[in-house]
C-alpha cells in the first residue's frame, strides 16, 4: 500500500520513485500499470522538489521558538 | 627579639640580589601559558604552569610579565609564525630573565620567545588526542554517518556576533538554486578559556533536539585573531566525533587542520565554505532528482510510442484481414449465386421440359387431332354431346369436322 505522501520523508520518497523507475524501465508493466505508476512517479517527484525549494513554515516557526 | 631579625623588605631584598646574582642570565624556559591578560598600559601579565603529564595537576608555577614594547614585537611573531593568539593554554618555550621585587614577588620576565616550539606542541597535542580517540574507537564515528540528502536544517554553532556566522547564512540564504535552508543558531564562544565547555553545551542542546536537524555546523571567523585552542580540545572533540548528526567544521584557519576538523564529517576552510558544501549536497541532491524525473519521461514516451506503433500494426493488421476475409465471402457468395442460377436455369429448363411433354400429350389427345383422324364431335346448343340419350328426335344438332362444321336435323334415334 502506497503510504500518503505528505507523511513521507524526502528519503523514503526518492526511494520509493527510484523503485518506480526501476520498475518502468524493466518494460514488465502492462499500459494501465505504466499509467497508474507515471502518475505516482510525478506526484513523488512534485514532493521531493517542493521539499528542496519551498519553506516548510510550520518547521520555520518551530525552530524560531526553539530555546 | 634577636639581634639579627630582618624587615620583611630587607630579607626581600637580600632575595632580590640572591636572585639577580644566582641566576643574572636568560634562560629558555618550557612552560603552559594561563590567564593570559594587556593592562592598559599595554603590559601582558600572565601565568605560567606546568602541569604533571600524567595526571595534569599542577606541579610549577610562576607568574609573568611581558613588558609592552617586548609584547608588540613577540606577539606579531607569534602569530605570524604559528597563526594563533599569543594566549593562554599554549604550551611556549619562552627566554626569561628571573626577578623578585620586593613588593610583588617572584616573578619572569619574558625577553624573547620561540614559536617552533608551540607549532610542535600543538602538533604533538593534536596527535596525541587524535591518537586517544583512534584507541577509544571514536575518532571516525562522525565520518562514518551518512549525511541525509536533504541536509537542509541546520544547527549551527558560532558566536552570534561573528562576521562569519553573518557570512554563512548570507551565502546560504542567497544560493542561486533557490534551495531552502534553514538555521538554528546555538550561541557558544568560540575562543578563550569557556569556549571549550560553552561549545559542548550548544552541542548538548542540539542533541535535544537533534530529530530536527540534519546536521551541524561549528563556524568561526573573522578577524585575525585565532585562537583554536578549544577546537584541538579532546573533550570537544570526543563530543563532535561522537555526535548523531554529521559535524561540518569551518573554523576559518587556512594552515592548521585542528581536531574538530579531524573528527568532524567534513572539514571545510570558512563558514562561506561551509555554505557551499551544503549547497553543493542539495544540487548533487536535486540532480538526481532531475535525472529520476527524466528517466521516468524518457521511458514513459518510449513506452507510450511502442504502444501507438504496436496499436497502428494492429490497426493494420485488423484492416488486413479483415479485408482478405471479404474479399473471401464475397467470392463464396459469387460462387453460390453462381449455383443457384444455374440451379435455378436447370429447375425451370426442367420445368419446360415437362410442359414440353404435356403439350405433346395435350396436342396428342387434343380433339383438333383426334378429329383430325377421322372423329367428329357433336354438339348440341353448343355443348358436346356423348350420348344418343340427350339428343331427340328433330333436334338441331352440330357436327363439327376437322375443317368445319355442319348442322343436322335428326330424323332417327336408334337405341
Amino acid at each position: 500500500m502506497e503510504k500518503e505522501i505528505n507523511k513521507m520523508t524526502y528519503t523514503s520518497a526518492k526511494k520509493e520513485l527510484e523503485t518506480i523507475v526501476a520498475s518502468i524501465e524493466s518494460g514488465q508493466l502492462d499500459v494501465d500499470a505504466l499509467t497508474d505508476k507515471v502518475k505516482r512517479a510525478s506526484e513523488l517527484i512534485a514532493f521531493c522538489k517542493d521539499k528542496l525549494t519551498k519553506t516548510d513554515n510550520e518547521l520555520q516557526k518551530l525552530l524560531e521558538e526553539l530555546e | 627579639m634577636p639581634e639579627n631579625s630582618l624587615s620583611l623588605t630587607e630579607l626581600n631584598l637580600r632575595v632580590r640580589d640572591a636572585i639577580r646574582d644566582y641566576l643574572p642570565d636568560t634562560y629558555w624556559v618550557r612552560a603552559e601559558t594561563s590567564d593570559v591578560r594587556r593592562n592598559r598600559n599595554g603590559h601582558c601579565y600572565l601565568e605560567f604552569l606546568e602541569k604533571d603529564s600524567a595526571d595534569q595537576s599542577l606541579v610549577a608555577k610562576a607568574r609573568g610579565v611581558i613588558w609592552s614594547n617586548v609584547y608588540e614585537m613577540l606577539s606579531a611573531y607569534f602569530l605570524s609564525e604559528t597563526g594563533q593568539q599569543f594566549s593562554s593554554g599554549l604550551n611556549v618555550l619562552v627566554c626569561v630573565s628571573v626577578t623578585f621585587h620586593e613588593l610583588y614577588g617572584y616573578s619572569l620576565t619574558v625577553v624573547d620567545i620561540d614559536p617552533s616550539f608551540t607549532l610542535g606542541e600543538i602538533a604533538r597535542n593534536r596527535q596525541l588526542v587524535i591518537n586517544r580517540l583512534e584507541e577509544e574507537g571514536v575518532l571516525t564515528l562522525n565520518k562514518e554517518l551518512k549525511l541525509p540528502e536533504l541536509t537542509n536544517r541546520i544547527a549551527v554553532i558560532s558566536s552570534p556576533t561573528a562576521a562569519g556566522y553573518e557570512d554563512f547564512r548570507d551565502q546560504l540564504y542567497n544560493n542561486p538554486n533557490g534551495f531552502i535552508f534553514y538555521t538554528k543558531l546555538f550561541p557558544a564562544i568560540m575562543q578563550g578559556d569557556r569556549s571549550e565547555l560553552s561549545i559542548i553545551a550548544a552541542l548538548e542542546k542540539i542533541f535535544i533536539n537533534k530529530d530536527l536537524f540534519d546536521a551541524v555546523a561549528i563556524i568561526r571567523g573573522g578577524g585575525a585573531s585565532a585562537d583554536l585552542n578549544c577546537f584541538d580540545s579532546y573533550l570537544v572533540a570526543n563530543n563532535v566525533a561522537q555526535f548523531p548528526l554529521p559535524v561540518v567544521s569551518g573554523i576559518g584557519h587556512e594552515r592548521d587542520v585542528t581536531v574538530i576538523d579531524v573528527v568532524s564529517h567534513t572539514r571545510a576552510k570558512t563558514p562561506t565554505a561551509v555554505a557551499e558544501f551544503f549547497i553543493t549536497h542539495l544540487t548533487k541532491t536535486a540532480s538526481e532528482l532531475i535525472t529520476l524525473q527524466d528517466r521516468t519521461i524518457n521511458i514513459s514516451e518510449k513506452i507510450i510510442l511502442r504502444e501507438r506503433t504496436d496499436l497502428i500494426s494492429l490497426t493494420k493488421e485488423v484492416i488486413h484481414r479483415s479485408t482478405l476475409r471479404l474479399h473471401k465471402e464475397n467470392a463464396d457468395v459469387d460462387k453460390s449465386s453462381a449455383t443457384i442460377k444455374y440451379r435455378i436455369t436447370q429447375l425451370i429448363q426442367n420445368q419446360f421440359h415437362l410442359l414440353d411433354r404435356n403439350e405433346q400429350y395435350v396436342n396428342m389427345v387434343s380433339p383438333i387431332n383426334i378429329l383430325k383422324r377421322g372423329y367428329t364431335l357433336v354438339l348440341k346448343n353448343g355443348k358436346i354431346v356423348t350420348s344418343a340419350e340427350d339428343i331427340e328426335v328433330g333436334d338441331n344438332i352440330q357436327t363439327r369436322f376437322r375443317d368445319g362444321t355442319i348442322t343436322s336435323e335428326v330424323i332417327n334415334k336408334e337405341v
